[in-house]
């Protein structure tokens, strides 16, 4: 507590514009929350942002159909990716630590054309998770609810259009308010969700292992080749199962870039991904292949490439499996989305700060909440687009969380590659500084974005086949193609209307391109926030 | 909590608000500077950030830290626009769990006297009509606490040469403790030479019983007694008025007095508080809501010790 007591000061006396210094020394004299994130801390917040029994759930399916058997493999070889890229992220957020991440890393190397729309890649694709989310919440809920009551037919209510969209935008408000307000889950209640979730997780996949090996009718012998990704039968089927992967990880770079916030900022970051990680591995490893040897793939029955399945797994087996403990797989579910939906409302909310701050979206996006510290106007926003997006997707689609999570997978693969190569470009004049160096911030991010940017065009390429996906289409193309172009085209179209209505982000007036070297210089202060 | 008149001479009093860049918080501003002047003191604009670590779903960002620190600065700007020239006032942005912790924390390090608040937007839905700060802090602070309503005309167009306070209303109960209650309106009045006025609330809570005139009675007699207890404890030059007012319930007694722009009313905390702390009773409570002024909420007891 240096700085307790500040000369007097009057608005008068300060050239314009400076920030107070008494506000801003007092409030660093306390540091950013300094040290207080401990190992268990971290790997809860990872494990939350992550939220493996909803991801579990929403992604298996759709991997199923694309890759049948080889799911466990995909896992495995899908974490790659993720790592190289999560490498090159916590290098950018060691140097530019900003809360637009994507957006200002890739503007400050690439320029604001492509930082605009990195930045909208990001957005979207919290966005389309937002929806998923609440919209798996929707079909949990009346599924407890049918489980706890013993009447079958509350299960079904989730199928009628009307009340799913209005149950799924209550959920959606829900959650806005909680954002809006920032109202923390307390640790102790978080613990004991996460320790639940992975409990619940752990049971489902023991008991759909021991009910397949004492011969389920159905059942699958467990093989190895199922852990084989060339056993996988076309690239075409490898690359859409990858960029869904992605999606199963996402989330788990938080815990690398936790630093200065941890206890102990050298040993904890890595040591929190570490265990993160192979729990993650761990359960999805164990989900995958005991559900797999349960229902084997078959399309029809509880067989996982029942394309009535898809949108949301466990919803079908945690019934067959459990019996009537499947209530607990009800939950699980319900309370790891509730944890997700409050950290994913996070990113869409500060990126669209970010950019209203820098001038690329109107200063309305940059307002923070006077009381709430949040970006409200900008969590209001999201929001709004995040439940317009699903109440007409749910009438345009036949399978509109199969379909979201393919669009989602694809618009991670874009901003998550934008950012690895922002990395690789705004390092480039200290690539050879050390081997450290040109690992973390040229091979790894480089080979990493290379593969993002590879499934993202395949995937691409492959999801106009109007049989891609769920089998939804538009006018003869796929719907996954339709949304993946039309996200982004949007983002092209809103991003020219910012640049003719204010033109300075895009002359690069409010956010300057640069490299690392350079800002390592002590004159430039650029890129804080003004 | 006196360690900083160890140090050269001793220091002015301050008078400590806490702010929020909202209606609630200008008003704060605007009250606590009246006050500042009538006692005297500076003025220590204090803008509570909350923690973000206290979570443990949000990862911790510090990108977003920045934001938050350059806006709590440019707001605490702001608030130190509002404030008049011959006030002389400082500013300080803390980071703490709940607003109502840093703010007791930022009040403490400066030993001020006073602590200014606003009641909040959210009338009605909070528990006491006032905001979850201003309302944890009437149930956990050491010191008095003012609580600024959105509708107090503060006569902002008043100036230098205006006096500070119009007027101190002390809101006598019936009750020990009065005393630490005439203490404050009397040094409040002093300060800014203004005038007192003492006031007893009858809530008659029991309508249609039999023995309604009988009870009425005793319960005006003891009123009267208590009001003419403290009037003898005040010099009589500075009271300008002492009434008993009667209501259904609180609102409606209250209802029957006037205020003047600029005034303050003086109540104390209930008798349920911890020694020196507050605890805000029932009727204190309802009178916060009923009242059209900044209402000073007084601990029962004086710190030992502490300033009279």
């Amino acid at each position: 507590m240096s700085a307790t007591q500040h000369p007097a000061q009057h608005p008068a006396q300060q050239p314009a514009g400076t920030p107070a210094p008494a506000a801003d020394g007092g409030l660093s004299s306390k540091g950013l929350s300094a040290g207080t994130v401990g190992l268990v801390g971290a790997v809860v917040i990872g494990l939350s942002c992550i939220a493996p029994a909803y991801t579990m759930t929403a992604a298996l399916g759709p991997t199923v159909s694309e890759v049948g058997y080889q799911v466990p493999a995909l896992v495995l070889v899908g974490f790659v990716p993720m790592l190289l890229v999560a490498l090159g992220y916590r290098e950018l957020n060691r140097a530019m630590p900003d809360s637009g991440t994507t957006f200002t890393w890739a503007t400050r190397a690439f320029g604001p054309w492509v930082g605009w729309m990195a930045g909208w890649g990001l957005v979207a694709a919290t966005v389309l998770v937002l929806s998923n989310l609440a919209g798996i919440a929707v079909d949990f809920l009346f599924l407890l609810l049918a489980q706890v009551t013993g009447n079958p037919g509350l299960a079904d209510l989730a199928g009628n259009a009307v009340v799913n969209v209005v149950v799924c935008l209550a959920f959606m408000a829900a959650a806005t308010a909680v954002a809006y307000r920032d109202m923390q889950t307390t640790q102790r209640l978080q613990y004991g969700l996460v320790g639940f979730q992975l409990l619940v997780l752990l049971l489902f996949a023991g008991v759909a292992l021991y009910r397949a090996a004492t011969g389920e009718p159905g059942s699958e012998p467990v093989s190895l080749e199922w852990f084989d990704p060339t056993a996988v039968p076309s690239t075409a089927a490898l690359a859409a199962g990858l960029s869904l992967s992605i999606f199963i990880f996402w989330g788990w770079d938080v815990t690398l870039t936790m630093n200065e916030e941890t206890k102990d900022p050298d040993r904890t970051p890595g040591r929190a991904a570490t265990v993160t990680v192979v729990v993650i591995l761990t359960v999805y490893l164990l989900l995958a292949v005991s559900l797999l040897s349960f229902a084997g793939t078959g399309e029809t029955g509880t067989g996982l490439g029942n394309p009535d399945l898809q949108d949301n797994a466990f919803a079908a087996l945690a019934g067959p499996v459990l019996g009537p403990l499947g209530a607990l797989v009800s939950l699980a579910v319900l309370t790891s989305s509730a944890s997700s939906l409050q950290s994913t409302f996070v990113s869409p909310a500060r990126t669209l700060l970010a950019m209203g701050h820098y001038g690329a979206l109107p200063t309305w996006f940059a307002k923070v909440h006077p009381r709430f510290f949040t970006p409200g106007n900008a969590t209001v926003a999201a929001a709004a687009v995040a439940s317009a997006f699903y109440a007409v997707m749910r009438v345009v689609s036949e399978n509109v969380l199969w379909d979201t999570i393919t669009a989602l997978g694809m618009m991670i693969c874009f901003y998550y590659g934008a950012t690895a190569f922002a990395c690789v470009w705004y390092f480039r004049r200290q690539w050879f500084d050390s081997a450290r160096t040109a690992v973390l911030t040229l091979v790894c991010p480089l080979v990493g974005g290379v593969v993002l940017a590879v499934l993202f065009v395949t995937t691409l390429v492959d999801s106009t086949d109007p049989d891609y996906g769920s089998g939804s289409s538009v006018g003869g193309v796929g719907l996954v193609f339709v949304l993946g172009v039309g996200v982004i085209g949007l983002g092209a179209v809103l991003m020219v209307a910012q640049r003719l209505a204010r033109p300075a982000f895009f002359r690069s007036e409010t956010l300057r391109r640069s490299d690392s070297l350079t800002d390592l210089r002590p004159a430039s202060t650029d890129r804080e926030h003004a | 909590m006196h360690h900083e008149d160890d140090q050269g001479p001793p220091a002015r009093a301050r008078v400590a608000v806490g702010y929020t860049a909202t209606e609630a918080g200008r008003g704060a501003v605007a009250a606590g500077a009246r006050l500042a002047r009538a006692l005297g003191a500076d003025l220590h604009l204090v803008l509570v950030v909350p923690d973000t670590a206290r979570g443990a779903v949000v990862p911790p960002d510090p990108g977003y830290e920045a934001v938050l620190r350059t806006s709590a600065a440019s707001w605490l700007e702001e608030a130190a626009a509002l404030v008049p020239a011959d006030v002389p006032a400082s500013t300080r942005a803390v980071r703490a769990e709940s607003a109502a912790e840093g703010l007791l924390e930022a009040a403490h390090e400066v030993g001020a006297t006073h602590l200014v608040v606003g009641a909040g937007s959210e009338r009605g839905l909070a528990r006491f009509g006032v905001g979850t700060a201003a309302s944890e802090l009437l149930h956990s602070a050491d010191l008095p606490v003012v609580v600024v309503p959105l509708t107090d005309d503060d006569g902002r167009g008043g100036g230098p040469a205006a006096p500070a306070l119009s007027r101190v209303t002390v809101a006598v109960g019936t009750r020990p403790g009065a005393d630490v209650l005439l203490e404050e309106g009397l040094a409040l009045a002093r300060a800014a030479g203004a005038p007192l006025r003492l006031v007893s609330l009858q809530v008659l809570d029991l309508p249609g019983r039999l023995d309604d005139d009988a009870v009425q009675d005793t319960a005006d007699a003891h009123l009267r007694a208590v009001l003419d207890e403290a009037r003898a404890a005040v010099p009589d030059a500075l009271v300008e008025e002492a009434l008993v007012v009667r209501g259904r319930d609180v609102t409606d007694a209250v209802g029957g007095l006037d205020w003047r722009p600029g005034e303050v009313v003086v109540v104390g905390s209930s008798r349920l508080a911890a020694p020196h702390r507050l605890f805000l009773g029932a009727t204190a409570a309802r009178l916060l809501r009923a009242v059209p002024v900044p209402v000073v909420v007084v601990p029962r007891t004086r710190p030992e010790g502490g300033p009279a």
